[in-house]
């Protein structure tokens, strides 16, 4: 390491070199109190106003699901699954976590510029942040699904073990989606406004509301929903808490894990070669 | 490029041993960046361009600055408006990247200034915990720290309003009080020290010749020159992003006022 130390004296070092992959990621590591804090303070910053405060995280994707319930259920009545109250609840918090996240990740750099003006640290901590805080916030949601799922007349077995790895693969996903909105977000601000007609889209074409079995014919088009990652998350959840699927669909198991680790590394990557350029407009 | 005069790198710098070990050194420091004529273009006005790429003007706003900073010194830095101050302060602190020569230091140096304000719609106490965070203090030390750092702000009540409520005084008394509470090797402070009251002058000049003492070495971006002759024991004196004289303070400042500037 000569090349970075004076010849003079060696303990002195040269700045500004982009550190090694290994020592990025370990500054990043030794920031996780600082990684804590933000993700806290975002969560927390969301409903600071309202009378219900954390309760919203909860509250929000049920109500949602609640008011599709109504319309697909009941007006509607096109509800083809045996269980629909657990279909929808379980598709919509799943699909919710991911959108929250990225939506949310998306503004991590250009909501952090004061602080990425003022002081030097690995850049990458913001996504992770946010990633952090919709991770943690989504938590009780999944217990809050679960209890309807077994409610709604689900039975526990065994085969709920798989959502913890499911789980843990749509999480990677998420960090690497967030890194890739949150650069992209700070090149084009313009990417805010598009954001949720592209997550508006992708909800409608993941089959969060409808079993894409029952409606969409085996072809071409059925073969496409099986390559979105977020019909992948969507259905792996689905598998082992609705009697009416299998457990686990392997094809979709190693889709969503290969999207899950391609967006991670990808994203990753891609974020931090705009490292030295973030907060400089 | 834009803009490109040869211009010869000042040699008037150097080493000055002073008795202390070198903590910074800069070898023919440059900072060039691009100021764009106007903003970003949309897109209308992309297509009625046809996509002509944007026109700039290279600054050149530090061109080839050397120095060697030592242990136990108080280094002010002067110079006109626009003289590349903050600029190479933000590039030795690696906030901006140096396009050219090098910048050596023993660690990494804390600047900061009164510019920019961390989290404005959190708390005073919620932007010094958080800020000491991203200077890579532990959740433990910061803890620790936080009564003492409170008590040397003295900001009364006002340490939990939110930091866009503050003045730009109050401000840098949180920043100084932050950035002086980590003890680097290397502490910057840009302007912060001239917003401040007397009574805090006099405190921060307390923690400075501290921090001297630890064999730490501290710059210090004024345009007052008795904040400048009061801490500082060398100058240097920038003009046009060059390094006009760099000598003890008391001989560079009598210069930098007999100059009229």
């Amino acid at each position: 390491m000569s090349a970075t130390t004076h010849p003079a004296d060696p303990r002195l070092k040269l700045l500004g070199v982009r550190p090694s992959l290994w020592n990025y990621l370990t500054d990043v590591w030794r920031r996780r109190d600082f990684a804590k804090e933000i993700a806290s303070g975002e969560v927390r910053g969301q409903n600071m106003d309202t009378v219900l405060g954390n309760v919203w995280h909860i509250l929000n994707p049920l109500l949602m699901a609640g008011v599709y319930m109504l319309i697909f259920g009941v007006i509607l009545d096109i509800a083809r699954a045996d269980n629909f109250p657990a279909f929808i609840v379980v598709g919509v918090f799943v699909f919710h976590f991911s959108q929250k996240t990225i939506m949310s990740g998306a503004r991590s750099i250009t909501a952090n510029e004061g602080l990425i003006r003022s002081i030097r640290f690995p850049r990458a901590v913001l996504p992770l942040s946010t990633v952090l805080g919709h991770t943690f916030a989504f938590v009780p949601s999944v217990v809050i699904m679960l209890i309807i799922a077994v409610s709604t007349g689900e039975r526990i077995n065994v085969w709920w073990l798989l959502l913890v790895p499911i789980f843990l693969v749509q999480l990677l996903f998420n960090v690497g989606a967030t890194f890739i909105v949150a650069r992209l977000t700070d090149l084009f601000r313009d990417l805010t406004n598009v954001l949720p007609f592209v997550f508006r889209l992708l909800f409608y074409m993941s089959g969060v509301l409808y079993s894409v079995d029952r409606f969409v014919d085996a072809g071409l088009m059925r073969e496409a929903f099986n390559y979105n990652p977020f019909f992948v998350y969507v259905s792996l959840m689905r598998g082992p808490v609705l009697a009416e699927f299998e457990p686990l669909d392997p094809q979709l198991a190693i889709i969503g894990v290969v999207w899950a680790l391609v967006l991670l590394v990808a994203g990753f990557l891609f974020f931090r070669a705009g490292e030295e350029r973030y907060g400089r407009g | 490029m834009g803009e490109d005069t040869t211009t010869p790198t000042a040699e008037v710098g150097g080493a000055r041993p002073t008795g202390g070990e070198p903590t910074l050194i800069a070898e023919n420091c440059e900072v060039t960046y691009r100021v764009y004529a106007d903003k970003r273009p949309t897109f209308r006005e992309l297509l009625v361009r046809r996509f002509k790429p944007r026109e700039y003007t290279a600054i050149r706003a530090v061109r080839g600055i050397s120095f060697t900073a030592y242990a136990g010194e108080a280094i002010g830095v002067i110079g006109p408006n626009g003289s590349g101050k903050s600029t190479l302060m933000g590039a030795i602190a690696g906030l901006l990247p140096v396009t050219g020569g090098r910048v050596w230091a023993r660690s990494e140096p804390a600047l900061l200034g009164v510019g920019a304000a961390l989290q404005p719609a959190l708390s005073g106490r919620r932007n010094i915990i958080l800020g000491g965070l991203a200077l890579g203090l532990t959740r433990k030390e910061i803890d620790e720290r936080l009564p003492e750092i409170i008590e040397f702000c003295d900001l009364g009540p006002a340490i939990d309003l939110p930091l866009k409520t503050y003045s730009s005084g109050m401000r840098a008394r949180l920043h100084f009080a932050l950035a002086s509470s980590i003890v680097p090797d290397v502490l910057i402070i840009d302007e912060a020290l001239a917003v401040g009251d007397k009574d805090f002058r006099k405190r921060s000049q307390k923690r400075i010749s501290k921090l001297r003492k630890k064999a730490g070495t501290v710059f210090l971006v004024s345009h007052s020159m008795k904040a400048i002759t009061d801490t500082c024991t060398r100058v240097l004196w920038l003009e046009d992003g060059q390094l006009r004289a760099d000598g003890p303070a008391e001989d560079i400042v009598k210069a930098y006022g007999d100059a009229g500037s």
